[in-house]
């Protein structure tokens, strides 16, 4: 098992230099001129040029492609010049935000899809199937920016149940104390029940508006698993046994529908750090996604790079976290 | 086993809550709200909250270049002159062509109008407690010298040198004279900024941290949240009235107008014209829309065909239908642009103008320049404001009527930036706001032939020798008789279909007062108050 981790850790190796390579690449294709971006509109021509040469954008690209390198190896990230900080430090403040936010979210994925996947498919074809069918086809195609405004018209502007979509905690309350990051878990490891009670109330409503989708994808997962392993004969045989029926769909039916659902949140990982873009802006949450659609439109490379590199990181490892429980579920999948 | 695997869990996390329960609690005093009521409901009514779209790139005085940053800079930094403020229709705007003592509370200067010999007030200190003094000058006006955004404008200024004559007393020498010079070093680029603090932490400091002596001192900057301000109560001029200014970073303009609406902000700026008139059906609410220096113009490039013919361009001006632009896409939040120069600068005329949407008049124009069956050609979009691409569309539909076919062509903002540069474009839309409300700086850098912004390439040698001319004139009402005279030749030979001139649109608690309108767009928080 150890072995087996570590030769895929070793097998990231070569995928993360692809990325490296590409994105470096890509982000020197994306038109526009940064050294423009950051004079300003209304400076002259001698400026821009002045700071194209400040900034290397007058070296060959293999010049700056080797810098960046040499950089990342020492575990520089870049400075962004759109923001005027380097980019670890922008990250810093910015990317816990991020991933409590999706971490939220496929948590309320989970707790909410799994349960309606099984329930749907244990009472196929009755009125609780057909009412989850129709909202996870809402789910998967409402479009996430329609759906945090109407969440904020309703909860916030009109029922006044939700605070004000400004970040992740009211102005007047400060932020738990700093040491993962996350303000859920962090308050909770301070014990500041305010700052809980108040992180808790700020991402409900993004954490929902983003789960929505995956919510839908899962919830369908489940229940065509969950229908195929029913069928089976081991269900059969468990219930011939005279099991409680509860015990038959969880234990024998659940865990091992389990599989293909996991594979599915894997992959929604990525997808919702990349959604997470529009619901950031919706709800002026302080994450990376915001700051990843400006620098890309102020054409700011490194912020780009490392975000790319980084997911690309956080994938991989959520990739092989979900190969490792497929062995946890499934005692009959081995790792050598 | 199970269960007790279950149990065991239960209990760790039920320990993990009663130690938490006894840890130190970060957040004491809000929880228990009753105690203080009183005393927090009176400080609460003297702190302001204003919701902003963009977050700031830099608190360098010398380096910022967008609204958010210039209103961090101008919160925490003198300068050493300010603009006057006069009042119209009982609204306070600011007058930008009267120069008010600031840190200099006077100056000399000579003859032939190139020294300026600033005396500084002796009862200034910086939040650190340094005393503001010439060198100090000095050191701020060289650090914009050498900075990437904010040499333009030192160079603008026509600088030449600057020298310490003794502590409270700096001599500014030009290379010639520059009636702009004053409006120019009023900008917040020309901050004062405590040298001691950014000899001692260094020149990167001057990014995240302010180093002046303003009437407010930051507190917190996250660009990715909020911005914090607490009054200086030690400011020269009186400490602010009200105590605290937070900033908050909304990109989302319905947002911005839902947080207003509720309450939960003093001020919104941006907002979008269709919600204006929503926001005034509320009681509690001000909505100030003043007419901005900021202008939105469709350039031809003069330098390719068919636009090298000034009755192609004539005609292009006649099918723009002014109308619609004003009513349909901004919901009349805007103003018909009718000069080069915006109605608001001094100097500025309208003389010549006789553009109006007539299709006729255009069709007619274009017969006579040889293009009778009409032609077609490129118009590039830059994207981000989803008016100019309205317009763009409007526009789009008049000209099929007379025969011209506008190609759209939509690119992303930085790709437009770049081609702009490289002065290829046919045609673009366009917006423009000159910082300094001078006809001189405005034509300079936009249609005056070696302008650096002069995109469209518009070369004529008259406009250029009277636009040299100006520059060296020292009596402002020939000085504007001559910027006239070039705003007629422009406009008659429309190098530009005008478009319109935006409103500045702020929404604001009817409790907030002191609001003053600026043509550079920056709100300055020192005359904010709150209640009564």
């Amino acid at each position: 098992m150890f072995v087996y981790i570590l030769r895929r850790l070793l097998l990231m190796i070569p995928g993360l230099m692809g990325i490296v390579i590409i994105t470096f690449i890509l982000s020197r294709v994306l038109p526009g001129d940064p050294a423009i971006m950051l004079a300003g509109e209304q400076a002259p021509p001698d400026v821009v040029e002045k700071i194209r040469e400040e900034m290397g954008l007058n070296d060959p690209l293999y010049v700056q492609f080797f810098h960046y390198v040499g950089q990342l190896l020492q575990g520089d990230l870049g400075f962004a010049w759109h923001t005027g900080h380097t980019v670890l430090e922008d990250f810093a403040t910015r990317f816990p935000a991020t991933l409590e936010l999706t971490l939220v979210s496929i948590l309320i994925a989970i707790l909410v899809a799994i349960p309606v996947g099984v329930v749907a498919a244990t009472r196929k074809e009755s009125v609780i199937d057909h009412i989850s069918r129709v909202f996870s086809m809402i789910g998967a195609c409402v479009p996430i920016f329609w759906l945090g405004l109407i969440l904020i018209y309703i909860f916030y502007s009109n029922l006044g149940w939700a605070p004000a979509p400004m970040g992740r905690i009211s102005g007047d309350i400060n932020p738990p104390t700093d040491i993962t990051g996350l303000y859920i878990v962090d308050s909770l490891l301070t014990g500041d029940m305010v700052a809980l009670k108040e992180s808790l109330a700020h991402i409900l409503l993004p954490a929902i508006c983003l789960s929505t989708g995956t919510m839908a994808i899962v919830a369908r997962m489940t229940r065509s698993s969950m229908l195929e392993v029913i069928g089976q004969d081991y269900i059969r045989t468990a219930r011939a046994k005279g099991l409680l029926e509860r015990t038959v769909i969880y234990k024998h039916g659940l865990i091992n529908a389990l599989i293909p659902t996991l594979t599915i949140l894997g992959l929604q990982f990525g997808f919702l750090l990349g959604g997470a873009v529009i619901t950031e802006t919706i709800f002026s949450w302080p994450g990376i996604g915001g700051y990843i659609t400006d620098s890309i439109l102020a054409t700011d490379y490194a912020p780009i790079q490392a975000f790319t590199l980084l997911s690309a990181v956080l994938y991989s490892l959520i990739n092989l976290s979900v190969d490792l429980i497929y062995g946890l579920i499934d005692p009959r999948i081995r790792y050598e | 086993m199970k269960k007790q695997k279950w149990l065991a869990l239960l209990a760790a996390v039920s320990m993990a809550f009663a130690v938490a329960g006894c840890a130190e609690n970060a957040n004491q005093q809000p929880a228990e709200g009753e105690k203080q009521g009183d005393q927090q409901a009176e400080a609460q009514s003297k702190n302001i909250t204003i919701a902003y779209s963009e977050g700031g790139q830099t608190m360098d005085p010398a380096e910022a270049n967008d609204l958010t940053s210039d209103t961090l800079v101008l919160a925490t930094y003198d300068q050493l002159v300010t603009y006057g403020v006069k009042t119209v229709d009982g609204a306070e705007i600011a007058k930008t062509d009267e120069i008010k003592p600031m840190l200099a509370a006077e100056w000399k200067v000579s003859e032939d109008n190139t020294t300026y010999t600033f005396t500084l007030r002796d009862d200034v200190k910086f939040h650190s407690g340094n005393p503001v003094n010439a060198e100090a000058v000095a050191y701020s006006f060289d650090r914009v010298k050498n900075s990437n955004s904010g040499s333009f404008l030192y160079g603008m200024a026509a600088i030449d040198k600057v020298t310490v004559l003794d502590d409270k007393t700096v001599e500014i020498k030009l290379q010639r004279p520059n009636h702009m010079f004053l409006q120019i070093i009023a900008m917040y680029t020309f901050s004062v900024v405590d040298p001691a603090v950014v000899k001692e932490k260094g020149d990167d400091y001057l990014k995240n941290n302010a180093a002046g002596s303003g009437p407010f001192k930051l507190e917190k900057w996250d660009p990715a949240s909020e911005a914090i301000f607490v009054a200086n109560k030690d400011y020269w001029q009186g400490a602010p009235k009200v105590d605290k200014v937070t900033m908050k970073f909304t990109k989302e303009a319905s947002n911005r107008v839902m947080l207003l609406d509720k309450g939960d902000v003093d001020l919104a700026i941006e907002i979008p014209p269709k919600d204006v008139e929503q926001l005034k059906q509320n009681a509690d609410l001000t909505v100030r829309s003043d007419a901005s220096n900021r202008i939105l113009f469709l350039a031809m490039n003069t330098q390719v065909k068919p636009f090298d013919n000034v009755k192609v361009r004539q005609a292009i001006a006649y099918a723009i239908p002014y109308d619609k632009l004003i009513h349909d896409v901004m919901y009349d939040q805007a103003k018909q642009l009718k000069s080069a120069v915006p109605s608001n600068t001094p100097g500025h005329t309208d003389a010549g103008f006789v553009y109006k949407h007539d299709l006729e008049k255009a069709k007619q124009l274009l017969e006579e320049a040889g293009y009778g069956d009409g032609f077609s050609f490129d118009f590039t979009l830059g994207s981000g404001f989803q008016d100019w691409e309205d317009d763009a569309v409007l526009i789009q539909a008049e000209l099929a009527k007379i025969g011209v076919e506008m190609n759209i062509e939509k690119v992303a903002r930085a790709q437009f930036l770049q081609m702009q540069k490289e002065r290829k474009l046919t045609s673009y839309i366009t917006k423009w706001t000159s910082f300094v409300n001078d006809p001189g700086y405005h034509l300079g850098f936009l249609l005056y032939g070696k302008g650096s912004s002069n995109y469209g390439n518009y070369v004529n040698a008259k406009v250029d020798e009277l636009w040299e001319q100006a520059n060296n004139e020292p009596d402002q009402a020939k000085r504007e008789e001559l910027y006239k005279q070039a705003q007629e030749i422009i406009t008659s030979e429309a190098p530009w279909a005008y478009l319109y001139e935006y409103n500045r649109i702020v929404g604001m608690n009817k409790d907030v007062k002191g609001y003053i309108y600026y043509p550079d767009e920056v709100i300055r928080f020192y005359p904010l108050s709150k209640g009564e």
